[in-house]
């Protein structure tokens, strides 16, 4: 049976502290290079501060990570790519990307309606020495291609080794944990199959107060949204309203 | 038939216009683009055999648990411990990519003084010379270590004085030490019992303490609830990250937490709100009131909500003693839910933030904050990891970086209850490094070593019989069969835990209400980070997010 990989993010417990973004950076082999900018940096997982516009006690605000949204219908990046570049994986329905297909035409930047694509516009490097300590589970990012959250893939590839070896068909979710997941110092993010009803990601994607980005759309996102405030849940519809962040280009 | 240069021409152009409608030229293109994509000079991670070994963070004194993916014997990952009793499976934002520091390019590899490089003997020489002509003060800023044992016998018995540099966290209990006797390292916060939590500007979601045993308990107790568990109330200029998730936000005038302190004490005191006693603040309500920009019935009322769910305790930012005492009139010292007495004796430390008098020579521990200066003119023999940028004609020594020595990790500053932890060496340096208790050793060599005083310290552990041990499963240290096998879990990531604090064993005795006290804006960053620069990867939040502000007194 397919698997359908997605999670759903408290809003109300995130605290903005930003661990999701390094800890993402770290396992991806992300590099910080001096030259980047909130336009041209390479943030997988972003976090965005958002207010309800108030000021004084009546001002509000609130933190949205923003990564891939691994649509399910209709993806957006995938029907633009004119390399094949971008599929939706059948066993996992996580959206990937193949760096190696990608010819840099950022097509799908331009489609993806959460902003969530990235132009990898320099060659990875690092401090002398520092190459140490990448992850060797990831390769080390190409230039010249779109980039993106992939749901740790490596880690999905470390669970089914696993599994393999014991003989399994299926993997063990507590084998595969995404890092900005297990990063989260509040547990904001519960990951899991949401195509399995007793799954928790799942139940709690049903969940009331659960909403998805532009979901008038129709592109199914795997990533759902959970918050009491009806002003977040507002902000759904249009989320950069009165989100601060710059948007990438 | 006879070849003309314009047949030439016209057939070089043909070509050269036919080729572009064929995917020849594209093609080269996309092959030239993917093969200068992967230059073989562009670093690829290594190959090797990948493990994880448990140790914790010692990169603050607040020792979080932490699981370090190894490959080819370099770490390349770090993650949270879920077991780990006090962190609870967190990390600061910092502290995953802490694993990227040693190769950090302002990392110190080699001995300077001011600018000039020099070398281990002449550092060795200058700091004998300088021991023999006069006493030296040793700064220690993560006390309680058994490499902080090394540099406080060394300081006794050279007829030196040894200091402490604390975090705020620590410092606002300093006045609990003043009021009570007992030392501030001996007290911590039952925050875990606490209903209600007062916040005068504490980052308590942003940094404050361990990271993961607030946010945790934020979480589970709080958390987007319209009537939680735990209400934490936060008094605070500007809206912050802990301010935006309290249940209740205070907005009032910056640097009035003393006047709104005060405010609160003799509203609880007149209305008999609280069942401790203590001395009515000599500040009227109108006065506070004007103050701190809150009316006079909004700090009634903010008192009285203060003690409808109990035990409720506030928590300053900084050693403002106001919030102490208005701690003192809640009955909120001593007791469960408040401020709490750890079960073992701790020691009282000298502050390092005094003058410096008649000092021949000061030697800085890598541990004290690289903003810290001592207000000294006498010489300084600095250990540092990476390099701030030269201060006056300063000793710079090169100390090990992040899990590249051993080390203990005593109780982290708020907590309630005693930790012992050890963080082993997993990493070689790049360079010859040494620690200042290693310096100091290599100087005095009857000093016994840090690794000496840890085996010394798990011994008086198992003798003890005390507490348990937390790694993969529980077990009491009465059940352990010897002093080396607790020392040999330690050192696989297992935590000994004492036992739950004494309430009752701690009383204050305010006979004044306190003078007047500012208290500093709280920084945005951690104010415990002791290093100069941030992990490269810190980055991601300020210059490539908007999430943070860049930090101007660091140089990341």
């Amino acid at each position: 049976m397919s698997a359908r990989y997605g999670m759903v993010i408290d809003l109300d417990r995130c605290t903005g502290c930003g661990s999701c973004m390094i800890a993402c950076a770290a396992e991806n082999n992300v590099p910080s290079l001096p030259q980047a900018t909130a336009r041209t940096g390479l943030t997988p997982m972003l976090v965005r501060k958002v207010s309800n516009g108030g000021e004084g006690t009546a001002r509000r605000e609130a933190f949205i990570p923003i990564m891939c949204m691994h649509c399910e219908h209709d993806t957006p990046c995938v029907k633009v790519c004119p390399q094949q570049a971008v599929e939706v994986d059948k066993a996992t329905g996580i959206v990937m990307q193949m760096p190696q297909r990608c010819l840099g035409c950022r097509y799908c930047m331009t489609a993806c309606p959460y902003h969530a694509r990235y132009f990898n516009w320099w060659d990875p490097s690092w401090p002398a020495g520092m190459e140490k300590s990448l992850n060797p589970g990831v390769a080390s990012r190409m230039r010249g291609v779109v980039e993106k959250c992939n749901l740790c893939h490596a880690r999905l590839h470390s669970a089914m080794q696993k599994a393999a070896a014991a003989g399994k068909r299926e993997i063990d979710l507590a084998d595969y944990v995404p890092a900005c997941v297990e990063a989260c110092p509040t547990g904001a993010i519960t990951f899991g199959n949401l195509a399995d009803k007793n799954d928790p990601a799942a139940q709690e994607a049903h969940s009331p107060d659960t909403f998805r980005l532009l979901a008038r759309i129709g592109t199914e996102p795997k990533v759902y949204y959970k918050s009491k405030e009806a002003w977040v849940r507002a902000l759904a519809e249009s989320p950069s309203g009165t989100a601060s962040e710059v948007q990438h280009g | 038939m006879k070849v003309t240069r314009r047949d030439l021409l016209v057939w070089s152009a043909g070509t050269a216009a036919g080729l572009l409608v064929t995917p020849v030229p594209w093609k080269l293109l996309d092959d030239t683009s993917i093969w200068s994509q992967n230059w073989p000079w562009i670093p690829q991670p290594a190959r090797g055999p990948v493990e994880v070994k448990l140790s914790a963070c010692t990169l603050c004194p607040n020792g979080c648990g932490m699981k370090v993916k190894m490959a080819a014997g370099w770490p390349v990952g770090v993650a949270g411990v879920s077991s780990h009793p006090v962190s609870r499976g967190a990390l600061c934002p910092l502290g995953f990519g802490a694993h990227q520091l040693n190769w950090h390019p302002q990392r110190l590899r080699a001995v300077r003084r001011g600018v000039n490089a020099s070398s281990w003997n002449e550092a060795r020489t200058a700091f004998a010379k300088a021991c023999s002509e006069g006493p030296v003060v040793v700064i220690d800023g993560y006390p309680g270590r058994a490499a902080s044992s090394v540099l406080q016998s060394f300081a006794q018995q050279h007829n030196g004085e040894y200091r402490v540099v604390v975090g705020p966290e620590a410092r606002a209990l300093s006045t609990y030490e003043a009021w009570s006797g007992v030392p501030a390292s001996a007290l911590g916060y039952d925050l875990e019992h606490a209903q209600t939590i007062v916040s005068f500007g504490a980052p308590l979601l942003d940094g404050w303490g361990s990271p993961g045993r607030f946010t945790r308990l934020w979480a589970e107790r709080a958390a987007g609830a319209n009537d939680p568990q735990l209400r934490i109330i936060q008094v605070e200029s500007s809206l912050s990250r802990t301010a935006g998730r309290a249940w209740r936000w205070v907005p009032l005038r910056t640097g009035a937490e003393f006047a709104l302190a005060s405010g609160l004490a003799r509203v609880l005191l007149e209305e008999h709100l609280a069942s401790a006693r203590g001395p009515m603040p000599q500040l009227a309500l109108a006065d506070a009131a004007t103050q701190t920009g809150l009316t006079v019935e909004a700090i009634r009322e903010l008192a009285r909500t203060m003690v409808v769910r109990t035990p409720a305790v506030a928590i300053a930012s900084d050693d403002n003693p106001a919030v102490a005492a208005l701690n003192v009139v809640l009955g909120s010292v001593g007791t469960r839910g408040g401020i709490v007495r750890r079960s073992q004796p701790a020691e009282a430390y000298v502050r390092a933030d005094a003058a410096i008098s008649s000092a021949r020579a000061v030697l800085i521990d890598s541990s004290v904050p690289w903003d810290f200066t001592p207000r000294s003119d006498a010489e300084v023999f600095r250990f540092a990891a990476w390099d701030g940028g030269s201060k006056r004609g300063d000793w710079l020594l090169p100390s090990p970086g992040f899990l590249e020595e051993l080390t203990d990790v005593p109780t982290a500053p708020t907590s309630a209850f005693e930790t012992y932890a050890v963080a082993p060496a997993l990493v070689k340096a790049p360079c010859e490094v040494q620690s200042a208790a290693q310096f100091l050793s290599s100087i005095d060599p009857t000093l016994a070593t840090a690794e000496k005083t840890i085996h010394s310290r798990c011994e008086d552990l198992f003798r003890g019989r005390a507490g348990t041990l937390r790694g993969q499963e529980e077990t009491p240290v009465a059940k352990l069969a010897s002093a080396q096998k607790l020392e040999e879990q330690l050192s696989l990531g297992a935590v000994w835990v004492g036992e739950a604090p004494r309430t009752g064993a701690l009383r204050c005795e305010v006979k004044e209400w306190p003078t007047a006290f500012s208290s500093a804006h709280p920084e945005s960053w951690s104010t415990t980070w002791p290093a100069p620069v941030l992990p490269p990867l810190a980055t991601k939040l300020y210059r490539e997010s908007s999430l943070r502000e860049a930090p101007e007194k660091r140089n990341a």
